[in-house]
């Protein structure tokens, strides 16, 4: 109630008490744009589209023509399945493999999550660790970026070595490639305070873990969040390039390992459907993040804002 | 000591001959805060201030006017202990300022309202009470009665960015005001905001001063009319290097209201501020 009172004080009358007006108008506005540029001839398709979703018409119409064209070319030049699958042929080998395909996913997924969440907790605290001390970050940071800069595929043999082929290696593997990132934008996110509210705690005689915990982290959310979409993609990466070398055989085979199987018994088809699952799983991440900071930040950051103009 | 002190400041400054009889009435006491032959000259060599000779008694409202870059927030930041004067001293509540900062009782306002935009109004209000490791309890009465002093009551639970610049505004000042204050710093607060939301805030700044006469404000701008309406005192500043070049006593009692403004005890002065400012 007092929110509601608040933004009609701000004078935002009745955007706010109605959710659903902001949300209808935002891409009404985009809309109005493309609509303007392709005024001749697009009115039947802009139509179409302002009654769908914003902007999901056109990637999904490309998806369509390149789902077609590739299925149809195909045939047409007769090429044999082994070399280039067609969609219905991926489809087909999905739907015949599918619990193990469904296996796969999971353990991929599973082994990415633990990274993911690995480099989160560990990429955050040194993170803070570093931020608090300028000397510390100055004597530490450099090797970060040394470390950072060595391709992680050059030392995954080393790390199933130290832990042993299986989910530990990939895990520790998929947490590498998501560490950084995450390192590096929450150090600059808690390098960007607003100096104004740096005095403000300041002055008022606010501890360096007072200042931390209130004030810079805080502050730093945006930056993580940044962090945690790159992070979360990259550790599916990771984990399917850690099965490459330290892949666990079997029925609990990851992605990673269920590629080079059907790579080396040349089912081109199923070798398709793990490719796709294995970007739709990145994709699942991605979102499920994104979701995360924009529930986290859509309150007070610009970024997750929908903004009216 | 304090009297040595006091004496030389006013032997100081009576060449201006600006003294109120409320003044020498006040003088009897130790004043609040001391600036003796302040200078701040910047790694870079710029001074930015000069000979700066101040003394402010408890319940003074010590405006500084002066065109920008002439040194009115450099001299604020070094009462404000944010930053050390190169020459001179500096004495807060009778001692070093960043000791007296560190003990309590000096409060800021910037030009920004300088809110978390990440808390609520009770939350930004509450800061500095939970820095200093208030009870929940404690704090959420003092903020209450912080909100209601700038008529904010009813927005415990609005976001920064649901408020308009002049409500803002007014959560900082009630941020300032929670920790009940004896000095109260204010670098132009109400320099970003539209003239009738200036007028507004400065009736309100002059209210919450009469319901507590001792707090002593120094406030910084450079509007000229606002600097007459609020001030009892006004240190008009010249451009490098920063030196104060005229005290000018606003020898008006308080309560003062909208119809100052149109007297002409209010044009005079505002005229002599502003010949003050050409030199």
């Amino acid at each position: 109630m007092t929110d509601r009172s608040a933004a009609a004080a701000a004078g935002e009358h009745g955007e706010r008490s109605d959710g659903r007006t902001r949300e209808a108008r935002g891409p009404a506005g985009r809309r109005g744009d493309s609509a303007r540029k392709h005024e001749a001839g697009a009115g039947f398709f802009v139509r179409l589209t302002s009654r769908w979703g914003a902007g999901a018409l056109p990637p999904l119409g490309a998806l369509v023509v390149v789902i077609a064209l590739w299925q149809f070319g195909l045939k047409l030049l007769g090429t044999p399945s082994y070399l280039f699958p067609k969609p219905t042929d991926v489809v087909r080998a999905a739907s015949d493999n599918f619990p193990l395909l469904l296996q796969s996913v999971w353990t991929t997924a599973y082994e990415s999550l633990l990274g993911f969440l690995l480099s989160i907790v560990f990429g955050v605290a040194l993170a803070i660790v570093l931020a608090t001390s300028r000397m510390i970050e100055k004597s530490v940071y450099p090797y970060a970026i040394v470390l950072q800069t060595i391709p992680i595929v050059a030392i995954a043999p080393i790390i199933v070595i130290w832990f042993g082929a299986g989910l530990n290696a990939v895990v520790v593997i998929a947490f590498l490639i998501g560490f950084f990132p995450m390192l590096s934008n929450t150090l600059i996110g808690l390098h960007s305070t607003d100096q104004n509210l740096r005095n403000l705690f300041y002055l008022y005689n606010a501890g360096k873990w007072q200042t931390m915990w209130r004030l810079r982290i805080p502050a730093a959310l945006p930056y993580m969040a940044g962090g945690l979409k790159i992070s979360a993609s990259l550790s599916v990466v990771g984990s399917i390039v850690g099965e490459y070398v330290a892949g666990i055989g079997g029925g609990k085979g990851g992605l990673g390992f269920a590629i080079t199987q059907a790579a080396i018994r040349v089912q081109t088809d199923y070798l398709f459907a793990c490719g796709l699952s294995a970007s739709l799983l990145g994709i699942a991440f991605f979102l499920a993040v994104q979701g995360l900071s924009r529930w986290m930040l859509s309150s007070w950051h610009e970024s997750a804002m929908r903004i009216e103009n | 000591m304090a009297g040595t002190v006091l004496r030389e400041a006013l032997v100081g400054r009576a060449s201006s001959g600006d003294r109120s009889p409320q003044e020498n009435a006040a003088s009897q006491e130790a004043p609040l805060v001391v600036l003796r032959d302040v200078v701040k000259t910047y790694a870079n060599g710029t001074v930015a201030v000069s000979d700066v000779n101040l003394s402010i008694r408890e319940g003074d409202f010590l405006s500084f006017v002066g065109p920008s870059g002439c040194g009115k927030s450099t001299l604020f930041r070094i009462i404000a202990g944010l930053g050390r004067q190169s020459e001179g001293t500096v004495d807060v509540f009778g001692g070093d300022p960043e000791r007296s900062r560190k003990q309590g009782g000096v409060s800021y306002v910037f030009q920004d309202a300088t809110l978390m935009p990440w808390a609520n109004v009770l939350d930004n209000v509450t800061l500095p009470l939970k820095l200093a490791g208030e009870s929940r309890r404690d704090r959420i009465a003092r903020a209450e009665e912080a909100l209601a002093l700038v008529g904010l009551a009813d927005y415990r639970k609005a976001l920064p960015r649901q408020l308009s610049g002049g409500m803002r505004m007014r959560v900082s000042i009630a941020r300032s005001l929670i920790s009940k204050p004896r000095l109260l710093l204010m670098d132009e607060p109400f320099g970003a905001l539209d003239e009738m939301t200036r007028q507004t805030l400065q009736d309100e700044l002059l209210k919450i001063r009469e319901r507590d006469p001792r707090l002593t404000v120094l406030f910084v701008t450079h509007n000229v009319f606002e600097a007459v309406y609020l001030s009892s005192r006004v240190a008009v500043m010249s451009v490098r290097p920063g030196r104060i070049t005229e005290e000018i006593a606003i020898d008006v009692p308080y309560p003062r209201g909208e119809d100052f403004r149109t007297t002409p005890v209010f044009s005079e002065l505002v005229r002599r501020v502003g010949r003050g400012l050409a030199h």
